[in-house]
């Protein structure tokens, strides 16, 4: 990348900054998580890689509640970075967005979309995937599975059952892009993704699953005693996504949205937070 | 009070599991060892893997992690670059030979019209479509989405080695080199006109 396009780069990037701090400023930081010393605190972003001003708007919303809810890692659900996967992309697209929590520790651990490039992000140091395709890794006493859901293959299959058999963590979340319940229109739920990872889910005993590609927040019912959250508007947005509620618990589809989470024991806490920094979604779920 | 241990469904768990494993079994159920579609299974591995061969020699083995994404950009094109100058000559074909195309689009066929048809269909219909034209020996294009590929069809396909993958493209399916990002061979036409 040459120095007047890296310098340009930075000063498109600060000015998004610079209006999405203008924009912060207005905004409340409104914690709705109780905050238990010792808990497991992480947030959850999808779709983000755009490299547009509402992905830095969003970033910034994220930083502020980071500083109040002290979170030290977020999920990402896939399509981290949109097009093309140059330096300049990635500088664009995630590195400057997310600069104060990078600067901050706070540490990514990223899930393919089917706008990722595979071979390029799961060697990308910073997405933590440690070159593999799915992986897993624990905080605390909750294990996190990371699969890749454009390619279920009878590898992968067989990674996740013994991952998960041989997992003896008190929560098992897995995330990937794909949803398996969904009422959104643009996408709906991937039927099939649905028929070979449901059993395993069940059958292991997995509480929690976060899916992005809808471009809208959805809480989902429980299913088989799985809690289903979509969050796929973290950069891009699709407004009056939803046409029916068959499996809807709740869902926002007005404006980008970032999730924060918080688990404790057998108790997991939920935020979903706007562009705007307005509360859209909270609650909390017990461990099934 | 400390809540006990529950474990979801856990007095269906061993029925769950042994149906779950019998679903796999269906699935993954190789060809029975001398039968016309054995060899071509047979065949179809032995060329997959003096392709990887081939190309593990001629490019070596995966990149490193590293904190530079610029660098790993130019590191699979310039890989991509030596493979493509070695492999100058490959032709569609090569390793989906017409008896392999056969198998692949009967296997397929047999997907599209088993127990989990209309699941797979509706996935197929959800998938972005991809606008490139076809080529062995060419890139994929960064900016296409990658169109996600059905768990059950894979099941019922050979299972490929690692750096290696099947990708649907519109009605296409492409045996794809992750490492470098080409496409090594291709399947015409591999899903059906009208599916059923």
């Amino acid at each position: 990348m040459t120095l007047f396009r890296k310098n340009v780069l930075s000063a498109l990037a600060y000015l998004l900054t610079m209006i999405a701090a203008t924009h912060g400023q207005a905004n409340r930081i409104d914690v709705m998580l109780p905050l238990h010393q010792g808990s497991v605190r992480f947030a959850v972003i999808s779709d983000s890689g755009t490299g547009d001003k509402e992905q830095y708007e969003v970033a910034k919303e994220m930083e502020a509640y980071r500083a109040a809810v002290k979170y030290d890692f977020v999920i990402m659900l896939g399509d981290n970075i949109y097009g093309g996967h140059g330096a300049d992309d990635f500088l664009r697209k995630f590195e400057l967005p997310y600069k104060s929590l990078l600067d901050a520790d706070v540490k990514f651990y990223a899930s393919l979309g089917n706008h990722d490039d595979p071979n390029i992000e799961r060697l990308y140091k910073p997405f933590n995937m440690n070159g593999e395709r799915y992986y897993t890794f624990k905080k605390g006493d909750t294990q996190f599975f990371a699969l890749d859901s454009n390619y279920m293959d009878a590898k992968q299959l067989t990674w996740l059952e013994q991952n998960l058999r041989s997992s003896n963590a008190r929560w098992k979340i897995c995330f990937f892009h794909h949803p398996l319940y969904n009422d959104g229109k643009s996408h709906g739920p991937d039927l099939d993704l649905r028929n070979q990872l449901s059993p395993l889910l069940k059958s292991y005993g997995v509480n929690v699953v976060f899916s992005g590609h809808e471009h809208a927040y959805e809480r989902i019912k429980p299913q088989d005693g799985i809690y289903y959250f979509v969050q796929g508007d973290s950069g891009k947005l699709v407004r009056h996504d939803f046409h029916r509620r068959d499996v809807t618990e709740t869902s926002f589809d007005k404006d980008r949205t970032f999730l924060l989470i918080e688990i404790n024991g057998d108790e997991l806490f939920y935020q979903a937070v706007s562009r705007s920094g307005e509360t859209v979604d909270f609650g909390k779920l017990t461990r099934q | 009070m400390r809540l006990q241990r529950t474990n979801p469904g856990s007095a269906v768990r061993p029925i769950a599991v042994l149906l779950m494993f019998c679903v796999f079994a269906v699935a993954q159920k190789p060809p029975t060892v001398g039968t016309p579609d054995a060899g071509i299974v047979g065949g179809f591995e032995a060329k997959v893997k003096q392709y990887v061969d081939f190309r593990d020699r001629t490019v070596g083995r995966q990149q490193k992690a590293t904190d530079n994404p610029g660098q790993i950009l130019s590191n699979q094109r310039e890989m991509a670059n030596k493979l493509r100058v070695a492999r100058a000559g490959a032709k569609q074909g090569e390793i989906f030979s017409p008896e392999v195309t056969q198998y692949f689009k009967k296997q397929i066929a047999a997907s599209l019209a088993g127990s989990h048809g209309a699941q797979i269909r509706s996935s197929l219909k959800h998938a972005e479509p991809v606008k490139m034209e076809l080529q062995v020996n060419q890139g994929y294009p960064a900016s296409q989405p990658l169109q996600s590929t059905p768990p059950t069809l894979l099941l019922n396909l050979p299972e490929l080695p690692d750096g290696l993958e099947y990708r649907l493209m519109n009605r296409e399916l492409v045996l794809r080199d992750t490492q470098v990002n080409l496409v090594v061979d291709y399947v015409p036409n591999a899903l059906p006109e009208s599916m059923p």
